[in-house]
């Protein structure tokens, strides 16, 4: 529980933040999906665009800490 | 936590578990069953709750211009507040909005600490609403104990399904309300009424409703001691002549009971008597007489609860009180504190948010409500058109910013004989954005080969104030 707080909050902060700067900056129907215009509503834009940078701030902290391991930790232990 | 120190009494064992044991702190947990308290601050933290509640579910439904008074439209990238609507381009607001909050939190925190933890944030807030419902639901303090420890019953179940029904309708109140600064709420609530909501609304209802249940109803307290980043940098802005709820253990110790009225000299204690009620109160569960601890969110509750005692024991009151680390060691009174107010720190921060808001203010007051950019059509450079003029093409991206409808007219100048057309006036609609595509002709001789600078003016038929003018460039062959 405390690893996966600690990996879900601060990604979730960082996220809110993303979130406002990145859609301040571009508009939801300027965005391209594989070449084609993103055909989606803007609420669900925004809100599909908020779980992605969760995702990817969620991705930096879990790396942040498995090395925060020793290779010692993360070879011998068997817990996370 | 680099909070500063204040004498630590003779010592029960600081609350705070220190060392090994923090890893287990999310899981480790005493639950808190916060004593309900009167007095002054708990006043002033309920005219607060009131405040800033009724602000926050009440504004979004102030009609305003025929729509919503406050509208955060994400869909039309529109935020209307009422007179203003905010487009993208304005988000230098935004940013000093953002500027003026991170000072006044200095500035606050500067002068008396955890100000905004204790009576402003939402945290606070709902978490003050929430053990209200609580309260009325299970009953006091020791009442809401029994209740825990008592084994499961249809009372206990029924109790407790009533106490997280309410937080569950107040919650999802409180979720609705969010999502009707984005939506228009007079739609939702018709969404509401057919059960017709789009996906992502009633998610995200769902998503603020959640979270509001599991912070103000389940985790509270730990929300502030694990959670939250303000509380973890706060203790940097605290000084010794900032104002803490402190208690004053020369008075108070040594502690311990004794009978109503009893003169302390007489029996060599100090004047705290040791009832423990500064503890139950806290919504921490802190002992705020083992000294300043950075779980103390400053809601002044204790002083509050043990203000009352030190009434009914007749003794003074302020055995726990807001003072600073220096009146206590200097003994410093009212006037010496208050004077300390005006440190340079205190004054910088003063003066920087008096000119942010001002700048913030002029801003506003300056800000244009029509904006234009002229873009050179890179297609033709420039070609001979009648009357043997050389015109060039541009095209103007048109944004006008108010709520209604504007025709404006076009001029051009800089070059001898400069022509501009459209020369009749063009509309462009409420809090929208028109490209106009114009062209400018002027005679060859009235400039010389290659680049000459012009203007072009746009201007509101209604009212003259309102004009544009832009630099560009126009091409004269070689």
């Amino acid at each position: 529980m405390l690893k996966l707080i600690q990996v879900l909050w601060p990604s979730f902060l960082v996220a809110g933040v993303a979130e406002i700067v990145f859609f301040t900056v571009v508009a939801p129907r300027e965005l391209y999906l594989f070449g084609e215009p993103a055909h989606f509503s803007a609420i669900a834009t925004y809100s599909i665009g908020f779980f992605a940078f969760w995702i990817v701030c969620a991705a930096s902290s879990l790396t942040t800490l498995f090395f925060q391991r020793t290779s010692n930790e993360i070879n011998q232990s068997d817990s996370i | 936590m680099s909070q500063p120190e204040t004498q630590t009494p003779k010592a029960p064992e600081p609350q705070v578990k220190a060392g090994p044991e923090e890893d287990t702190l999310y899981a480790v947990r005493q639950k808190v069953y916060p004593r309900a308290v009167t007095g002054i601050f708990a006043t002033w933290r309920w005219i607060l709750v009131w405040a800033t509640q009724l602000i926050f579910y009440g504004l979004c439904w102030l009609p305003w211009n025929g729509r919503q008074a406050v509208l955060l439209d994400v869909v039309e990238r529109k935020f209307y507040i009422f007179n203003w609507v905010f487009w993208p381009q304005d988000v230098f607001f935004l940013a000093i909005l953002l500027i003026i909050s991170a000072y006044s939190l200095f500035f606050f925190t500067a002068v008396a600490g955890r100000l905004w933890c204790g009576y402003a944030c939402p945290q606070t807030v709902y978490t003050e609403i929430f053990i209200w419902i609580e309260e009325k639901i299970e009953g006091n303090r020791a009442q809401r104990m029994k209740l825990d420890q008592a084994p499961l019953s249809a009372r206990k179940v029924g109790i407790k399904a009533a106490k997280f029904g309410a937080w569950g309708l107040l919650s999802l109140w409180t979720g609705f309300t969010l999502v009707g600064y984005f939506t228009p709420i007079r739609e939702l609530v018709q969404e509401a009424i057919t059960f017709s909501f789009g996906p992502w609304e009633l998610f995200w209802i769902f998503f603020y409703g959640g979270f509001t249940y599991l912070f103000a109803g389940l985790m509270r307290e730990q929300v502030c001691k694990y959670m939250c980043p303000y509380a973890r940098f706060q203790g940097v802005m605290f000084d010794p002549d900032t104002l803490v709820i402190t208690y004053d253990p020369e008075r108070g110790e040594p502690r311990g009971a004794r009978k109503k009225g009893v003169d302390p000299k007489v029996i060599s204690k100090g004047d705290c008597v040791d009832c423990g009620i500064c503890v139950q109160v806290c919504p921490t569960g802190i002992d705020i007489r083992n000294g300043l601890q950075y779980e103390c969110i400053g809601c002044a509750a204790c002083i509050d609860a043990c203000d009352q005692v030190m009434d009914k024991m007749n003794y003074p009151r302020g055995l726990i009180r807001y003072t600073t680390e220096n009146a206590m060691k200097r003994h410093w009174g009212r006037k010496e504190i208050i004077g300390h107010l005006m440190r340079p720190r205190i004054m910088i921060y003063a003066a920087v948010l008096v000119a942010i808001c001002a700048a913030f203010v002029w801003g506003l007051a300056t800000r244009s409500t029509l904006r234009v950019d002229v873009i050179k059509d890179r297609s033709t450079l420039s070609r001979e058109v009648e009357g043997g003029l050389i015109a060039n093409v541009y095209n103007l991206q048109v944004m006008n910013m108010t709520e209604s409808a504007r025709r404006f007219t076009l001029s051009a100048s800089g070059l001898e004989g400069v022509q501009i057309t459209p020369n009749t006036p063009f509309e462009v609609d409420a809090a929208s954005f028109r490209s106009v595509t114009v062209e400018v002709a002027v005679p060859p001789e009235s400039g010389k080969p290659g680049s000459n600078t012009i203007y072009i003016e746009i201007k509101a038929v209604d009212d003259e104030k309102v004009r544009v003018r832009e630099k560009t460039a126009f091409l004269l062959p070689r």
